[in-house]
């Protein structure tokens, strides 16, 4: 599917630090029949130019998800970062399933490793901390998407405001 | 296959933060952080609704949606396919997640943001473990029911009610692990609960009175629900001023406020569980941890089994006290020596005093100063129940109120109070007051 650049939300650079550190993600997508799927993702990439964001996702764990995608469902991507509650949600029109490059393997591992701390800061323990992240070693694929729209979604009176495009 | 929903229900208790993925009607996907999932039965739960936001609209408009939970101790994932049926705004559900999410508000800085509108009840159409495997199994839990069946074999032997209140309090103790515990009786007629019996506390704080309604206790009492919360929320707790800002209640009397309610200042986990016979109210029975997720579905399950055996025994041990006695035992020559003590009774409250030492007001508190007069006019020392429920000058709460317990109540504060005064049981349905002391009495019309 293809988006004039108008409708695109260009992340800012923190916001592009944000989603790549640190912060559990999670995808959701729908059928035909408005049958919504998610799953969760470890790990995710931003363009140069802050278009568009690439998120690893595991394939025996997201398989309704990759499904709906597949077949055209829009995307909608939620980053929380545990330990402050800060978070935002990406929404896209669609999404094109790619293969993962070859830093993506690091960048998930290092997505994963951040995120461990995080948790491990909120006096989360192994063998569970760990166990969260496990999908880290699975089968994984890239979702590409042009976020059109963003959501605020700290908790708090400011929850659901949508953030403006910076261009 | 599906997993059942009674064999998850620890994803369902907060430690890791659910997400729910909803629809609109144009088909754009929505994601979002949930405060809680709540376990109603085996096919259904009920989610929070706290803000109008995207998820709401997208519900009314499309009544799916998929939410993933996390297994606290094996981070396996599961996705729940759901159906909205209804939102509740008020009734024992709704008041449940009201008080848990008071918990978690406070347990994650979050008190003035979050309140709940309401109850989303959904069918739980589907049950899939992330990866489908056996790998999702999750791991054995401890088991309950010897503790239960232990805790439940240390109530048949009592044979009156305060060795029943003991018993439950030190079974729990022994045998389930549960080391702070109370038994509150309730008070129909005044609308409160007063505690009777405690286990773990450095004061016993026995005769502390809370408002119907008021903290988790109260609102268990109110919704005749049990009330269950991992992480103690500050509204919840029964601190002083709280309790204080309840004197000036004009439904029947002001609340007991000398007598510290003994709760623990660092509670984490609260649970309290109405006991009930039929539709009746009897009492309340409240634990406590200083750990947070302390208590389980399973504990919330095992603690209802045992308050409605309790709520039988209660019955059967209350009927036995009031419509028999056993004969009068020999009575010993009464021998009150020292010196003279002043007991002061104040009309208004029925608030009694030893001394200036404060000892109990209310129902209580009007029974020992009708013993202490008789005792002082007749000489007498042995009473029983039935003439304290038939004396017109008592006033005495309905029949439904249970006097024994009140007995219990002054039996105790007396012990933990007064060296010299002290109830005993003679028998069943029969008791003796023991002066060791000369007493002056003084009725004082105002305090």
């Amino acid at each position: 599917m293809t988006q004039s650049i108008a409708d695109t939300f260009v992340l800012d650079e923190a916001q592009a630090a944000f989603v790549q550190r640190r912060v559990a993600i999670n995808v959701a997508s729908n059928s035909a029949e408005r049958l919504p799927s998610l799953a969760r993702a470890i790990g995710c990439r931003v363009s140069e130019d802050r278009r568009t964001v690439t998120i690893f996702l595991s394939v025996p764990r997201s398989a309704t998800l990759l499904r709906d995608l597949r077949a055209g469902g829009g995307i909608a991507a939620v980053f929380t970062r545990p330990t402050t509650h800060e978070t935002i949600q990406l929404k896209g029109a669609a999404a094109t399933i790619v293969p993962l490059e070859e830093s993506d393997r690091a960048a998930m591992q290092a997505c994963a490793a951040s995120f461990l701390e995080e948790i491990f800061q909120l006096g989360y323990k192994d063998p569970f901390a760990t166990a969260m992240i496990a999908a880290v070693g699975d089968d994984s694929i890239g979702v590409a998407f042009q976020p059109t729209t963003a959501f605020l979604q700290t908790p708090g009176p400011s929850a659901g405001t949508k953030l403006g495009t910076n261009p | 296959m599906s997993v059942p929903l009674g064999h998850i229900r620890r994803c369902l208790e907060g430690a890791v933060p659910a997400v729910i993925a909803t629809a609109a009607a144009d088909g754009t996907p929505n994601v979002v952080y949930l405060s809680q999932v709540h376990y109603v039965d085996e096919s259904h739960v009920a989610l929070s609704y706290q803000f109008f936001n995207t998820t709401r609209r997208n519900i009314l408009a499309n009544p799916r949606a998929t939410v993933q939970v996390v297994d606290p101790v094996t981070a396996a994932h599961y996705r729940l396919q759901l159906e909205f049926l209804r939102t509740e705004t008020e009734g024992p559900l709704f008041e449940n997640m009201k008080a848990k999410l008071a918990g978690i508000a406070s347990h994650t800085g979050m008190s003035k943001v979050f309140r709940l509108l309401g109850s989303d009840v959904y069918r739980v159409l589907d049950i899939e473990c992330v990866l489908g495997d056996a790998s999702c199994e999750t791991t054995a839990q401890p088991h309950l029911l010897p503790g239960l069946r232990a805790c439940l074999a240390c109530l048949t032997t009592c044979s009156d009610l305060a060795h029943l209140f003991d018993a439950t309090l030190e079974g729990l103790d022994r045998h389930c692990q549960i080391h702070h515990a109370m038994l509150l009786m309730h008070d129909k007629a005044h609308e409160r609960l007063y505690t009777v019996a405690t286990r773990g506390y450095p004061q016993s704080g026995v005769g502390s009175e809370i408002r119907i309604g008021e903290g988790i206790i109260g609102v268990a009492a109110r919704e005749l629900t049990p009330i269950r919360i991992g992480f103690a929320a500050r509204e919840y707790l029964y601190s002083r001023a709280m309790r204080e800002g309840f004197e000036k209640g004009t439904d029947g009397g002001a609340l007991e406020t000398e007598i510290p309610f003994p709760g623990l200042a660092d509670s984490g986990s609260q649970l309290a569980v109405p006991i009930l016979l039929g539709p009746r109210l009897l009492a309340v029975l409240y634990v406590e941890s200083p750990q947070e997720l302390r208590f389980t579905y399973e504990d919330e399950d095992a603690l209802v089994v045992l308050a409605g055996q309790l709520a039988l025994a209660m019955e059967l041990l209350t009927h036995a006290a009031e419509h028999h006695e056993d004969a009068a035992a020999a009575t010993p020559p009464s021998a009150a020596q020292g010196t003279p003590v002043t007991v002061r009774h104040f009309a208004a409250d029925h608030s009694v005093f030893i001394d200036n030492d404060y000892l109990i007001k209310g129902v209580a508190g009007a029974v020992i100063w009708k013993l202490l007069r008789d005792h002082l006019e007749t000489g007498r020392i042995d009473f029983t129940n039935r003439e304290l429920r038939l004396d017109p000058a008592l006033k005495l709460p309905d029949i439904t109120d249970n006097l024994e317990a009140r007995l219990i109540l002054l039996q105790r504060r007396l012990a933990e109070r007064c060296a010299f005064l002290a109830i005993e049981k003679t028998g069943r349905g029969r008791f003796r007051l023991n002066v060791g002391r000369p007493l002056q009495l003084s009725d004082m019309q105002d305090r």
